[in-house]
Order: structure tokens, then sequence, then C-alpha cells
């Protein structure tokens, strides 16, 4: 069992007519970077909102080793981190006076907090701008800004909603290395993307989620391994059949009984894939609104 | 607890001393009506207080003796025609046509200007035909006059009305600056944030209270202080200062409660900022204009006066000038602070309620 268990975790938003989380049940272990792929409306964010107690009202069970999730954060409050999709900081205040902020709301003491300030900007390099109003920050230093106040409390839980969105390439890639750095064996760290080169990247093991529910879940090094040795049969582009394939003699006599079978090949994928594939496979090719 | 209020009311205090616009709508807007509206009204509100000025043709003797007493003699235009062009004018108030050669007998005309007030056009009629009787009126003004019976309710001189009017209105409008902070927590994902905290939603209402309540405060001492000092200093009424300290702070702390618990309703309701504004702004305006704010209460018809009761602005008003008008008691602003403190007792029941309801 995972140390965060989501079972059967079902929600529907008020007035909407579909569910945006139907069934989803999903284990996230400790240690390394857990990636949760899934195009726009998959229920990313719902999950994530959730997890984060921002959204109530959900059926099924959310565990935290065992213990019911509002258990678990009553008994601990501060451990449970999040960084919001959104620059949720304010505007108005200084990058010194945000983290100050996020931190005493959570009950830090004054040299607690003192101390967290300083670690959670030096290790999100904020220390340059801590006296600089968040709202004049460029793209970049204002998610490492929502960063550093996701990290105050040293949470256990880490749940970092697409983290490094609208952001240049050097600034992504720093933030990459602080997130993989942020792996370690008593953490869970749950990081949402639509880049699959991100999540390949840092990720250790992932889930691709869609219309709410769970396609796929693993270890990102099996789950590459085991779609290489898939293959599939469309038909005017959607996916009819998924056939397994134990070594690749199989590959020519799936062929031949297709071909008895009146199909003709356009073309064949087999072999090494990388995740932007097997996620197209999995969540289909329509576009999402 | 204590650290985490401490946290939200620095942050509060933060937000608000850099925003230029909200500290001006909260300050120099109410400072800026009671000083002009106190000038502008000071004449508007004294009984009697109007000067008219008159003319008699022919007799610069006899505008000596009916002058006073709100009547002022200026130089007669040189005939009936000129006085007459004078009147339509509005440059003169009244003009006596006395026949020629006068000799205390005869006909007497009296041309009047359209404007004038038909007790002070009496009066004056009652001061000729004294003069004419040989009666020396400069010697009759010692006659005093003595109300038996309660008198009728203490009416506010101008800068009496206006000073806790404006101050009022000034208090109410923190709706803005709260609704504005709290929404866009909202829009930009802080408020999210904090829930994901675990910060009760009661404990961010507490936060806004104490910094928006201190404003308020502040204001009501920056104002009077204005009404003391500014209103007089540019040739106003000075306000007269309350025997009864604590009852001012009292009336000013229930109207706070009341202003801020709007404050926080609105900001619970409004989706947008624009939303917020028209809703704050507007309801304030009407609440204004209907509690005696804008028009004093007094000269309202008895149905309108009735209406207007329903304001809570009305009600804060009563309080103010039971303190500063009336020196009156505790039994005295008993009343409108209850209202007051059971209006904001609901609509901070109605906040908390619509923010559990959306989740």
């Amino acid at each position: 069992m995972g140390a965060l268990s989501l079972r059967d975790i079902s929600f529907r938003y008020a007035g909407a007519s579909d569910a945006a989380l139907q069934g989803l049940t999903l284990d996230i272990p400790r240690g390394g970077i857990f990636g949760l792929l899934g195009p726009n409306g998959a229920g990313k964010t719902t999950l994530i909102s959730l997890i984060a107690g921002q959204l109530r009202g959900a059926s099924g069970e959310m565990l935290l080793d065992g213990v019911p999730l509002a258990e678990a954060r009553r008994r601990a409050p501060r451990s449970l981190g999040l960084v919001p999709q959104e620059h949720a900081f304010y505007p108005m205040l200084t990058c010194r006076e945000n983290l100050r902020f996020f931190g005493g709301v959570q009950g830090l003491g004054a040299v607690r907090l003192a101390e967290r300030v300083a670690a959670a900007s030096a290790f999100a390099r904020l220390d340059a701008v801590l006296e600089r109003r968040a709202g004049e920050l460029s793209g970049g230093l204002k998610r490492r800004l929502n960063f550093a106040i996701g990290l105050l409390t040293e949470p256990r839980v880490l749940l970092l909603d697409e983290p490094t969105v609208g952001v240049d390439a050097q600034s992504r890639a720093f933030l990459l290395e602080r997130i993989r750095a942020l792996a370690a064996p008593d953490r869970i760290v749950v990081y949402t993307s639509h880049y699959m080169e991100e999540v390949q990247a840092i990720c250790d093991r992932v889930a691709i989620i869609d219309h709410g529910r769970v396609l796929l879940a693993g270890a990102l090094a099996e789950v590459l391994q085991d779609s290489a040795r898939s293959l599939d049969l469309r038909e005017d582009g959607t996916l009819r059949y998924q056939l397994r394939l134990n070594a690749p003699a199989d590959l020519l006599q799936a062929l031949q009984a297709a071909r008895a079978a009146g199909c003709e090949p356009v073309s064949i994928a087999y072999g090494e894939r990388d995740l932007e594939q097997l996620f197209m496979r999995l969540t289909d090719r329509s576009l999402r609104d | 607890m204590l650290r985490i209020l401490t946290a939200l009311w620095t942050k509060e205090w933060l937000a608000l001393s850099r925003d230029v616009h909200g500290l001006a709508v909260l300050f120099l807007m109410p400072a800026a009506f009671i000083v002009v509206m106190s000038l502008a009204l000071s004449d508007a509100f004294k009984e009697g207080a109007r000067v008219t000025d008159f003319a008699v043709l022919g007799s610069p003797k006899l505008a000596e003796r009916l002058a006073g007493e709100g009547f002022r003699a200026v130089p007669a235009p040189a005939d009936e025609r000129l006085a007459r062009d004078e009147l339509r004018r509005g440059r003169l108030g009244l003009v006596v046509v006395l026949p020629a050669h006068y000799d205390g007998t005869g006909p007497v005309t009296v041309l009047a200007d359209p404007a004038i007030d038909a007790l002070q056009l009496l009066a004056f009629r009652e001061r000729l035909l004294g003069a004419a009787l040989g009666i020396d009126l400069k010697r009759a003004t010692n006659v005093s006059v003595e109300v038996i019976g309660s008198p009728r309710p203490a009416r506010p001189s101008s800068v009496q009305q206006n000073v806790p009017a404006w101050l009022i209105f000034g208090m109410f409008f923190v709706v803005l600056p709260i609704s504005a902070l709290f929404i866009v927590e909202r829009r930009d994902g802080t408020a999210a944030r904090l829930r994901s905290q675990q910060v009760a939603f009661s404990l961010l209402l507490v936060g806004k209270i104490g910094p928006f309540f201190v404003i308020n405060l502040l204001q009501t001492v920056l104002m009077l202080a204005a009404g003391l000092t500014l209103v007089p200093w540019l040739g106003g009424e000075a306000l007269s200062l309350p025997a009864r300290w604590d009852l001012l702070a009292a009336v000013a702390a229930c109207t706070s409660l009341a202003a801020i618990a709007w404050g926080l309703l609105v900001a619970v309701c409004a989706r947008t900022l624009e939303q917020a504004t028209v809703i704050g702004g507007v309801g304030n305006i009407l609440a204004a204009a209907l509690g005696g704010i804008m028009v004093p209460r007094f000269v309202m018809p008895g149905a309108m006066q009735a209406v207007a009761s329903l304001s809570p602005m009305a009600w804060a008003l009563d309080g103010f000038h039971a303190v500063l008008l009336r020196q009156g008691s505790g039994s005295d602003i008993a009343l409108p602070c209850a209202k007051l403190l059971a209006l904001a007792a609901v609509l901070f029941a109605a906040a908390a309620w619509l923010q559990r309801r959306r989740g």
C-alpha cells in the first residue's frame, strides 16, 4: 500500500453534468517524485485540490499511512505543502513579507519563521529580491516565490501543480533541478505537468489520468518498457485493439493475422517509446477544451 | 492562534498602507465632504440666520429705524423703476415705497422678492407697522421670548450635522478596500492556498475586522479634528466636543462593526471587483441619501423620515447626535448601538454562511 492511498475517489462540481473524478484509485509512495499526467480537464487539479483540502465533498477514501488524510492533517497541520498553478501570493507585499505571512499563518514562531524564510528563499534563490514587491518580479521569479512559499514548513507531503507554467527555459531547468532535489525517502512529492519531457526527466513514478480515471500507473521505467511491447490496431485513428507481444517474432505473426482478417496496416509503431507517445495513445488525440 | 492573527493583521496593514486610492477614499473623501458641506450649509442650518437686504425710497431715516434682526438697510435706488429692476435681479429682498411727502399716514407699498420667506415678509411688515406707530424698534428687541413646555427636538448646526454624517459615510466605505482585497485573494488563489494551509475562514474574518476597526477609529479621531480645527480655520463654526468620550467611542465602535460586516458580506457575494464597487458604493450612497447623511432628516417630510429610520447610517447618526448634539447619556445611545450591533451580527452570520455554502 502506498503512503498516500486514494480509494475510489469521486467528485462532481456543483451544477456540473459530468463528474470530475470517477472512482479514481491511486497509491502514491514515499521517496522520489510522482508525476501526475493528464490532458486539460482530466481531473489533475481537482485531485490536487481535494488532497490539499481546498475542495470538500468527495466520496471515497484518502489515507495517509493508513490514517484518514483529514485526521492526519489535524494531527500535523504543517505536514502538507501546496504550490498551486496560480501565483498565489500578495503582489503588493515584498517577497520577504509574503514568506513571513504564509509562514506566520501556519503558526511558525518568530525564530523558526526567520530560519525557514531564509532557508526557503535560499533554496529558491530569492535572496537578492527579498525586499522587492512580488508584483514587480519577472515571471520566473514569481514562480520561484510561489515555490518557496510551499516549502516553508518543510512539508512531508508536497503537491506541485504545474509549477513551471509560463517560465523561460533557464527558470524551468532551475525549478526542475530544485524539485528533483526535494525527493527524499520520507517525503511524498506529487508533480503535475503538461510537459512530458519534464515528467520523464524528474519523475520516478507516473500516473496518467483522463476523464477522472486512472488509465495507467507505475514506475516510469516499467511503464515505458511495458508500452514498448504492445501493438496498437486502430481504425480511423481510434484505438480498437491493443495486442501484448512476448517477443519481436510475435510481431510478424500478428501482422499476418491482421492481413488475413482484411486489415491493411498503414503504419507500424513498435519498440522503444517515449512518454508523450504513450500519453497520446492512452488519452486519444482528440482536442480538449 | 495569536501568531496566525498577528500574521493576518500585519498583512492587512501592509496591503492597506500601500493602497493609495483606498486610503484616499477612507480619509480624504470624508474630510473634504466635512469641510465643504459644513461651510456651504452653515447659514442654511441656522434658523433666522439669513439677512435680508432692504431699501426705503425717499426716507433714509425710516430705513435706519427698520434695520436690525435679520434686516439690513442698503442705499436706496434712485426711483421705483430702478428698485423693481434690482428686485428682479435678486439684489434686493424688499423695497419700501412711500408716497410723496409721507407724513406717517397714507398707503405704504412694500415690493418683495418672490423668493423671500413668507415669515420674513410678515416680520418686516410688523416692523414697518411698529415704525409707523412710532415704536422704538431698537428698544423693542429687549423683549425676550420664553418657550413654555417641552421644546422641539434640538436641531444640529451645520458642523454638528456634517461632521458625524460624513464620518459615518467614510466609515462605511471600508466596504471597498475590504472587498477588493478579498476578491483579489480569491482571484489570485491566495484564499485557496490559505484554505490548503487550514486557516479557518472565521480566522480570516477576524483578520479583517481588527485592522479595519482601527482604521474606523482613526477616521473618527481625524474627522472630529477636522470639525474642531479645519472648519473654523476656514471660517465655519467649530464642532463642540462631547462631554462623554466613552459614549462617543461606543457609538464609533458599533458603527465600525456594522460597516465592516457590510464590507465582508459584499466581499463574499461579489465575484469581481466591479461588482463589489457597484454593490458597495451604490449601497452606501443609497443608505446615505436615505439615512440623513446627504439631506438632513429634519427637512424631510414625515413619510420620508419614517423610511429614513430604516437606514443603518441613520441609526449611527442618531447615536453620534445623542453624544455630540444633546450631550446624552448611555441610555440615549443604547437603541442606536443595539440596532447597529444586531445588524453587524446578522451580516457577519450571512457572510460566514454564504462562504461555507460556496465551499
